[in-house]
């Protein structure tokens, strides 16, 4: 399992979009905690679908902000996030059904979100500024 | 379950939105209590199509005040509320055909509310309170509109 400390280079600069991704942030480091505590798997289940429902309520957030502002590389920022969401749903569902994937789930995570700010948001950041 | 008691981080320092956000929480500990003193199905569903009619109303007063303030994400506060009243609407139809949904709708209600108050809702507070110290009848003008939330 792997943490993420949140730095300054991890905001794009939009104050609502920083604070959504910073509470992700704070689901993978509750779902980080409860693994280096043995938590149950009933208490794993519980971060982990907090963490997935918050995540898909901040893609649909910022898809919407995204077609606000007409920007130009909507369709592949979607796509990202569907893909995204297909293989966290996948190890969600093998968590379910007692596969031991909670690992797997946060390696993801936090691979995903630190690649996905650091590449994409910061890309759409300057566009969004600029129309608001 | 949990109760959710309020606490003033909640408070975003608008008056009139914070007292209905209160409401709201109200009704959440409402309903969470009915199920702990075995309230019948029916009256669950009475007070749960309460809390609904409350919130809905809530987004509505919300939204227009974003609107008319200019707040710049308003659209994407919109979505998110849209995509919180459809999930809101399957609870209920889960509920209407006899399942026991109470628990999971509760966590739901209590972790989506208090991530979209500290985050979403905090986001509009600059461009809203400029806005209301300019036209202070704002809250009056809506209060026909919006009587569900003055009553």
């Amino acid at each position: 399992m792997k943490k993420i400390d949140w730095t300054d280079k991890l905001d794009t600069g939009i104050t609502v979009i920083d604070r959504q991704h910073r509470r992700i942030v704070d689901y993978i480091n509750r779902l980080y905690e409860a693994h280096a505590q043995g938590s149950t798997r009933a208490e794993t289940g519980h971060i982990i679908d907090e963490l997935v429902d918050y995540t898909q309520t901040h893609f649909a957030f910022e898809e919407t902000m995204l077609e606000d502002v007409d920007y130009d590389l909507l369709a592949r920022h979607k796509e990202d996030h569907r893909q995204f969401i297909a293989q966290v749903d996948d190890l969600r569902q093998r968590f379910r059904q007692h596969e031991e994937t909670a690992v797997d789930l946060n390696h993801l995570m936090v691979g995903w979100l630190l690649n996905h700010i650091l590449n994409e948001d910061s890309r759409y950041a300057p566009v969004v500024m600029q129309e608001h | 379950m949990a109760k959710f008691v309020w606490s003033d981080q909640l408070n975003i320092g608008i008056d009139v939105i914070d007292q209905q956000h209160r409401r709201i929480v109200e009704y959440i500990n409402q309903l969470d209590d009915a199920r702990s003193n075995g309230m019948s199905r029916e009256e669950a569903a009475w007070l749960l199509n309460d809390l609904v009619d409350y919130t809905i109303s809530h987004f509505g007063f919300e939204e227009s005040l974003q609107e008319e303030a200019g707040y710049p994400f308003l659209t994407s506060h919109k979505k998110v509320h849209e995509l919180f009243t459809k999930r809101i609407a399957e609870f209920q139809a889960r509920a209407e055909r006899g399942e026991d949904v109470t628990k999971a709708l509760n966590s739901l209600l209590v972790t989506w509310l208090f991530n979209h108050i500290k985050r979403d809702d905090n986001d509009y507070v600059e461009s809203v309170q400029t806005y209301l110290q300019q036209k202070q009848d704002f809250v009056e003008r809506k209060k026909g509109l919006f009587a569900r939330l003055f009553g």
